[in-house]
């Protein structure tokens, strides 16, 4: 039947010619149209651009204006700053699910934090807003101890919205690398003299630390390209809310040249990912 | 993939779409029907959300299936979510046309994509409030792109509790703004430098401005600076509806910009909120209905036109959305869906509409013939806001 | 003083609530029950699982010591709790006059080699041998010689910055035999540390571990269910079942002369003359083993000597296994019994062609041992 074999690869080509082409075709020529775009120039007034009128006016802007610098850095630290407290409180969580709790917790536990995923990105900003905002419940557990609530224009909304909404992202990984530790390094570990902190210093964190990676490619990349968190919660601005703002008023070719920086922080970041073991962990 | 970039492809995937749609010759054709032909079997619009209901919210409110009955035009909408969006839709090539605040139809005039509209054909325009007609934003060398639609105020509202007298000056939320630090709620788009220029207009004679859009270097970084100050003094700026709603009934504002639609809001919970249109005037809007050079269903696009200015539409439309009707036939009738409406909306009173700058794009050419001037463009705004609200 | 003194160990799983983990490794793990034990960890509700039911056992200092048995019956959970990852329920351990029965793994002066190597993933060769060095803060160049010494006892010197991942099954096991003795332990533990290896490997590995355990001098405790492996490396062992240790002795004693009739079939091959054909063979009622080796096939004509035993019957089956044929005989008095025989000058034709022959069996009276029934 060797027939088959040729016929075979012809049939496994036509199959994945679909997705295939479309990865290639929508995905990656999006991609490069948004490439284009952030090159050429556009009619001050009607804001339309002219493909193939080629300036580096985008470009220009976005070093020249100071603004733009001070939000690509405050976005930045933002998605470090979310990612670190993601890691945080993931970690305990993660470890007692895969290594403490019994089966059943474990499965109720996987369930609660899967849980969030289902319910709408919009429902749980919104929800944020409401404990938030004043007269909220914030408000009433702060005012017992004499602090005022935050209100809703404060940079620090962001950074705990943010990072509740991604937290599943970094736990999930966690578990997963916590999880597939053999018993048996540990019990090395004890067994050649380390205590319990020194076994997870020199085991496990080493060993849950491309999951730690792994879940901070979610929540750093996220971070970065959220805009609609910020703009509901807080009244600071992030690298997506300019290019919202400039893909609708502005310049589509700023707001395309904008965008190419958390595309070039992500490939540098996943490049560093992956010398790390992240991806196997995922 | 980050939302960033997914947004910036689909921007620019709508980009070449509409590239490849509209070919790039912006020459408008003054090619206009002469005659109303047999009516098509549909109609596609662009909306503002609120401005073709068919009763489902409020079997009151139904606007859209008399018309279908009428003319067999089965109608088909779809909301635009900012002035910028509705261009972007309009240019994709389609829609027949859509209801378009000043900052879209200007530009979709200067652009050729919407088309002039021979108003002889349309039996409703004689009606219509003249102070509605061939202005800037409607018209060109004289000709109308369009039928109005509605026109409203921006407002300053004020919690009565906190602010006992009411305001008859914008100044509350500019220099003497100090003792609401923090509580100032500020419309969250670039367009409010205009409201800035108004305030400078009344305070700074000085620097000249004579249309709040159109401001040059000197008069642009005036503007920035009061809008700095204001920033300083804690304003908090809305980007929806709902911002504004929430934070003023929960407290966290206490004077700011408005709608008529969110102050409605408030007073129908109860909320100790009321809105003045302070002496130096304010910003507005005044939305046209256009139609596309190119559009599928021309005859129905002419029908809806006239529809929307008949009385029973208009009434309900602009009390529906809380706006002026725009003829006196429209007020009437919307007296009686809402007795008092056309006093609230000041309707027939050209005196409260002239101090009343409706929403504009900011052009370099200062939108005059004169070349020796020259303004700040929309991006200039953009980027002016962006550096206000994002440092 | 003996190396280890185990005082009625006994060990359940399950139905005791809050008796589980040992203090050490039970925080660092949480592996407890887990894959390398093979001990039934989580079983049905309140219904204990008796592991261990119940050891008494002396290991003298510097003895190679095996634990022979089939799984389950209780050899491995006996090093883990020797080791310290189990914590026995009733009994106790004495480790060199120490009482350790409630001390965590790393207050023992005991080493373990892993059945699966437990190496660390994320560790070099040299890394993974300092390991408890580092832990136990041995200084620099102390560790270094140490464990230079150590790999080189193990014929792996060179390897110190390859990961494990980069290893051979052979050299892994080799590793982890580094890791562990380079900490000087005075008792070391293997459990099954040969299991995954090849059968060739396997064998060598057998000779090196005898060579490496008379090189260092100290007491090695050997866990296996392979018996021959039991029997060419041990001074000692101990044949378990169902939690107990059925014999305790030299590979000799437990080979010639098994105890019961479970170490009998467990040693060796099962060869057993039980009621009538005892009876009637032997010449009094009980069970006798013989080993298939001591058996001499002969003409059925032929007359037994005095001091000989025999009976007659028919092959069954022959297996030819190169230097040993294997027949089964069946007896005409009932029952069966097993015969090898040396390919002294058969070839394999002649062998096979023996099936369906009739034969007398005869071996020395001294060869049939009683077994009790156990």
């Amino acid at each position: 039947m060797t027939w088959l074999h040729p016929r075979r690869g012809l049939q496994l080509r036509l199959l994945l010619a679909g997705p295939i082409g479309w990865l290639g075709v929508v995905y990656l020529g999006a991609l490069l149209i948004l490439l284009l775009n952030a090159f050429w120039t556009k009619d001050s007034f009607t804001g339309r651009v002219e493909p193939f009128s080629w300036t580096l006016d985008a470009f220009d802007s976005l070093i020249t204006v100071e603004v733009y610098r001070t939000i690509a850095i405050r976005t930045v630290v933002m998605a470090i700053l979310v990612t670190a407290t993601d890691a945080l409180i993931a970690f305990p969580i993660a470890y007692y699910m895969a290594r403490i709790a019994s089966a059943r917790t474990r499965g109720l536990l996987v369930i609660a934090v899967l849980m969030p995923l289902w319910a709408a990105y919009l429902a749980k900003v919104y929800a944020w807003r409401t404990i938030i905002q004043g007269k909220g419940p914030l408000e009433w557990v702060l005012a017992p101890f004499g602090i005022a609530g935050p209100g809703l224009d404060e940079i620090a909304n962001t950074w705990l919205v943010l990072s509740y909404l991604w937290l599943p992202y970094m736990i999930l990984p966690i578990y997963a690398s916590l999880e597939r530790i053999p018993g048996s390094l540990l019990e090395a570990s004890s067994d050649l003299g380390a205590r319990a902190g020194s076994t997870f210093r020199r085991v496990i964190l080493p060993l849950a630390f491309p999951g730690v990676v792994a879940g901070s490619i979610f929540t750093f990349s996220l971070t970065l390209g959220d805009y609609i968190t910020p703009d509901l919660v807080s009244d600071t601005k992030f690298i997506g809310n300019v290019i919202y703002d400039n893909s609708s008023l502005g310049s589509l070719p700023l707001a395309a040249a904008y965008s190419l920086l958390p595309v070039a922080i992500m490939i540098v970041y996943l490049l560093v990912a992956r010398r790390l073991g992240a991806f196997e962990s995922l | 993939m980050k939302r960033s970039t997914v947004l910036g492809m689909l921007a620019a995937v709508a980009l070449v779409a509409a590239a490849c749609g509209t070919g790039a010759s912006p020459k408008p054709s003054l090619d206009m029907p002469s005659s109303i032909g047999e009516a098509e079997d549909e109609l596609n619009l662009i909306i503002w959300a609120g401005y073709a209901e068919r009763g489902e919210v409020d079997p009151a409110y139904d606007w859209v299936t008399p018309f279908e009955t009428e003319t067999g035009c089965k109608v088909n909408t779809t909301d635009m979510g900012s002035s910028a969006e509705g261009v972007q839709l309009m240019e994709s090539g389609q829609y027949d046309g859509g209801s378009f605040s000043g900052n879209a139809t200007d530009r979709l005039m200067a652009s050729g994509t919407v088309a002039p509209v021979n108003v002889s054909l349309l039996s409703n325009y004689a009606n219509v409030f003249e102070g509605l007609k061939n202005k800037a934003h409607n018209s060109k060398d004289g000709v109308a792109y369009g039928v109005p639609h509605g026109r409203g105020p921006n407002l300053l509202a004020y919690n009565t509790e906190v602010v006992t007298e009411a305001p008859t000056s914008w100044d509350p939320i500019w220099e003497g703004g100090s003792e609401y630090a923090g509580k100032i709620s500020i419309y969250g788009y670039s367009d409010f430098i205009a409201d800035a220029a108004i305030h400078l207009m009344e305070t700074t004679p000085d620097l000249k401005i004579t249309n709040p859009y159109q401001l040059n270097q000197a008069q642009f970084d005036a503007a920035v600076a009061l809008l700095e100050a204001q920033r300083d003094n804690g304003a908090v700026y809305w980007a929806s509806y709902s911002d504004q709603v929430s934070g003023f009934a929960a407290g966290d504002l206490v004077i700011g910009t408005t709608w008529q639609f969110q102050v409605n809001l408030l007073q129908a919970e109860g909320e100790p909120v009321e809105a003045v249109l302070p002496d130096e005037g304010s910003t507005g809007w005044s939305d046209t209905w256009m139609i596309h050079k190119d559009a599928a269903h021309p005859n129905c696009m002419y029908l809806w036109m006239n529809h929307m200015m008949s009385a029973e539409a208009n009434g309900q439309a602009t009390v529906w959305f809380g706006e002026a009707p725009t003829s006196p036939q429209a007020c009437t009738y919307a007296e009686t869906l809402s007795p008092g409406h056309c006093d609230l909306t000041h309707a027939t009173d050209e005196a409260y509409y002239s101090k009343i700058w409706y929403w504009a794009t900011p052009r370099a050419d200062c939108a005059d013939t004169d070349a020796a001037t020259t303004c700040k463009d929309q991006a200039a705004w953009t980027e002016a806001w962006t550096s206000l609200t994002g440092s | 003083m003996p190396a280890i003194r185990l005082e009625g160990l006994v060990k359940h799983f399950g139905g005791e609530p809050g008796r589980r983990a040992p203090a050490g490794g039970g925080t660092a793990g949480g592996g407890v029950g887990g894959a390398a034990g093979g001990s039934p960890g989580g079983s049905a509700q309140n219904e204990a699982i008796v592991a261990v039911a119940g050891i008494d056992l002396e290991i003298v200092d510097g003895e190679f010591f095996s634990m022979l048995g089939p799984s389950g019956s209780g050899k491995t959970t006996t090093l883990r709790m020797i080791a310290g990852f189990e914590r026995p329920t009733a009994g106790r351990i004495v480790l060199h006059g120490r009482d350790v029965t409630d001390l965590p793994p790393f207050e023992r002066d005991v080493n373990t080699v892993f059945q699966d190597y437990a190496l660390f993933p994320h560790m070099s060769v040299g890394e993974n041998v300092a390991y408890g060095l580092m832990v136990r803060k041995v200084p620099r160049p102390e560790r270094e010689v140490r464990v230079a010494d150590a790999l080189r006892m193990v014929r792996l010197e060179g390897y110190e910055r390859r990961r494990p991942g980069q290893l051979s099954g052979g050299q892994r096991q080799r590793v982890a035999l580094a890791r562990a003795l380079v900490n000087r332990p005075r008792v070391l533990l293997l459990d099954e540390p040969l299991g995954a290896l090849d059968l060739k490997l396997r064998e060598e590995m057998q000779i090196e571990l005898k060579a490496i355990q008379q090189a260092v001098g100290i007491t090695f405790i050997y866990v296996t269910h392979d018996q021959e492996e039991a029997l060419t490396m041990s001074d000692r062992l101990a044949v378990f079942n169902r939690g107990r240790i059925e014999q305790l002795g030299t590979p000799a004693d437990v080979y010639e002369r098994p105890a019961t009739r479970f170490v009998a079939g467990f040693v060796g091959t099962s060869n057993l003359l039980t009621g009538d054909s005892a009876r009637a063979i032997i010449g009094s009622a009980g069970t006798f083993t013989v080993r298939p080796e001591k058996i001499h096939l002969v003409d059925p004509a032929a007359t037994p000597g005095p001091d000989e035993a025999s009976a007659t019957g028919t092959i069954r089956e022959v297996v030819y296994l190169g230097p040993d044929t294997r027949y089964i005989v069946a007896l005409d008095a009932g029952g069966e019994l097993v015969v090898t025989q040396q390919n002294l000058a058969t070839s394999s034709m002649e062998a096979l062609a023996a099936k369906g022959r009739v034969v007398r069996l005869t071996w020395k009276r001294q060869h049939n041992l009683p077994v009790g029934d156990g």
